[in-house]
């Protein structure tokens, strides 16, 4: 399939599932929740080395807030639901709570719930107060800066975990320009978040690696500089790939994701420097989610 | 929508219990009910016009107690007067009420509505005799005044009074909000454990109350967003209020919030 002079491969992201939750960070001004927000979901690119993958999925505009406050919801995903009701708490803790004006709100109903001030009403030390209004219980933790509110708990949804495309290019700059492009469009689509810094990786990999106790190692086959050392997968005028993970709350999502990426890529075109799209998998064999590209552009 | 309708036949010479009798019950008229010291079937007091449908409308009432006691769901309508124990123990549905109400209005209610255009008697959303524990959930509204004792242990839920409460409203208040946009009688709040007292003025709050100063609470704004009926009483753009911490001398973590409209 040629589009715009763009090559989609007859490939697929290989997905797994995930367990997420998505949260309401509310603030005094949006740039404060922003900043809450992004420090909240920092350090979160991928479960192999941060525990738990998350990012900002949207700027919530204060008339849909809880508090009529500017907010921000993020997405936090992990593996299995006893990793995120880990992660979710300590995030909140460190990044939210600690953030001046901020106030943290449960983004989903249904599914496991989390824990939030259930678990954050104890810095409170006893001072915490509870508020139950229509059957939502919500804490008021006292702080120097006035109080932390949170609600008692949030739900949880069971995700899909490591979509992606790979943006193959003849050079870094058209390869980096592209795939901006691509993740400008893809953060608009609702129930996604871009992991990555910036939603980009320069660094995709595969499983396994030469050496021991290593789970993950470079992707040498689309490595451009090793084309003359083994197998390559990259066509002689590519000089740059850079990839973009999703992470969704469902498959759909996923796909939606996938189809506005790989459309913000295909307007720039050929004439752009872009030389095909790519997706990466391990032959279909470890993840149950298939997106095939050819079949999302259909 | 009108539902089943009762109309009382005359005017009754002693109190009538309707405690247990529901909105949703079939063939209503032979329901046993308190009539003096004796039992009757309702049908004996009031005509019953209609069909079932979870909607019931009493005509008219004044010696009427206990309507609604233990409602699980469905709406009472009464036009008139009720007296004491409306809605007690209920634990969903609603109430309206287009006079007043007697004592024990909403007492140990759990759930549901209870909305009353007039005023109401003593122990409102308390606890009843004998139980160590007041309303724990619901809503009650009440346009009028409210009479001593209003929300007496308390456990929860939201309480409006849109005029005054009498002496000792929220004494040994467990948690739950009440807010009063009228005058608060004396000695309001003593033994007040959590919770929330939403005023107009610290007159007539408790000794064990002390002024935290004013302060802009994000949890206000927070409120009047998930109850409307707290919306209605503090305006939809309410952001500050003076709090009042008490009743301090049980070493109590409640408040009193005072917010002018």
């Amino acid at each position: 399939m040629i589009l715009n002079g763009v090559e989609i491969r007859d490939s697929f992201a290989e997905a797994f599932p995930m367990v997420g939750t998505r949260l309401i960070i509310t603030a005094d001004t949006a740039k404060w929740a922003m900043i809450a927000a992004k420090t909240m979901t920092g350090f979160a690119t991928s479960v192999i080395g941060c525990g738990c993958e998350a990012g900002v999925e949207r700027e919530v505009p204060a008339e849909e807030t809880p508090d009529g406050r500017p907010g921000v919801a993020v997405l936090i995903f992990a593996m299995d639901i006893k990793g995120l009701k880990s992660i979710v708490p300590n995030r909140i803790g460190q990044c939210v709570l600690t953030s001046p004006t901020s106030a943290c709100y449960a983004g989903v109903e249904g599914g496991d719930s989390i824990s939030i001030g259930k678990a954050l009403k104890y810095f409170g030390d006893g001072w915490q107060i509870a508020k139950n209004v229509n059957g939502k219980r919500i804490w008021r933790i006292p702080v120097m800066e006035g109080e932390f509110v949170c609600d008692h708990e949030t739900g949880s949804v069971s995700g899909v975990g490591g979509g992606n495309i790979l943006i193959l290019a003849t050079s870094r700059g058209e390869a980096l320009q592209a795939a901006e492009a691509a993740a400008e469009a893809m953060s608009k689509v609702p129930g996604n978040i871009l992991p990555f810094p910036g939603g980009i990786v320069r660094s995709g990999s595969k499983v396994g690696s030469k050496y021991a106790g290593m789970f993950a190692s470079t992707n040498n086959a689309y490595c451009p500089t090793l084309r003359a050392q083994g197998q390559t997968a990259l066509p002689p005028e590519v000089a740059s790939v850079m990839e973009i993970v999703i992470d969704g709350v469902s498959e759909k999502a996923v796909s939606d994701c996938t189809r506005a990426g790989i459309e913000a890529v295909v307007a720039l075109g050929r004439a752009k420097g872009v030389v095909a799209i790519d997706a990466g998998n391990y032959g279909g064999n470890l993840g149950p989610f298939h997106f095939k590209l050819r079949e999302i552009m259909k | 929508m009108t539902g089943l309708v009762l109309t009382p036949r005359e005017e009754f010479e002693a109190r009538v219990d309707l405690g247990g009798m529901l909105p949703g019950m079939a063939d209503l008229a032979k329901h046993k009910i308190g009539y003096g010291g004796s039992t009757v079937e309702l049908g004996e007091l009031f005509d019953v016009s209609g069909s079932a449908n979870g909607r019931l409308t009493i005509e008219g009432g004044g010696r009427l107690d206990r309507v609604g006691a233990r409602l699980v769901e469905g709406e009472i309508v009464v036009k008139g007067d009720v007296g004491h124990s409306l809605g007690s123990r209920m634990t969903g549905g609603a109430i309206v009420v287009d006079g007043s109400a007697g004592d024990f209005t909403a007492a140990e209610i759990s759930g549901g509505k209870v909305a009353v255009a007039g005023s109401v008697g003593a122990h409102l959303g308390a606890a009843g005799d004998g139980s160590r524990r007041g309303m724990s959930g619901g809503v009650v509204v009440v346009a009028g005044s409210a009479g001593r004792r209003a929300c007496e242990r308390l456990r929860g839920g939201v309480v409006v009074v849109g005029g005054d409460v009498a002496e000792e409203a929220a004494t040994d208040l467990i948690a739950g909000s009440l807010a009063v946009a009228g005058k608060l009688g004396a000695n309001a709040g003593r033994g007040m454990k959590r919770g929330t007292l939403f005023l107009r003025s610290a007159d007539g709050l408790a000794s064990g109350f002390h002024d935290a100063g004013d302060h802009d609470l994000v949890m206000l704004r927070v409120l009047v967003r998930r109850s409307p009926e707290l919306a209605a009483f503090l305006g939809k753009d309410v952001t500050k209020a003076r709090r009042y911490a008490g009743d301090l001398n049980i070493a109590g973590k409640g408040e009193a919030l005072i917010v002018s409209r």
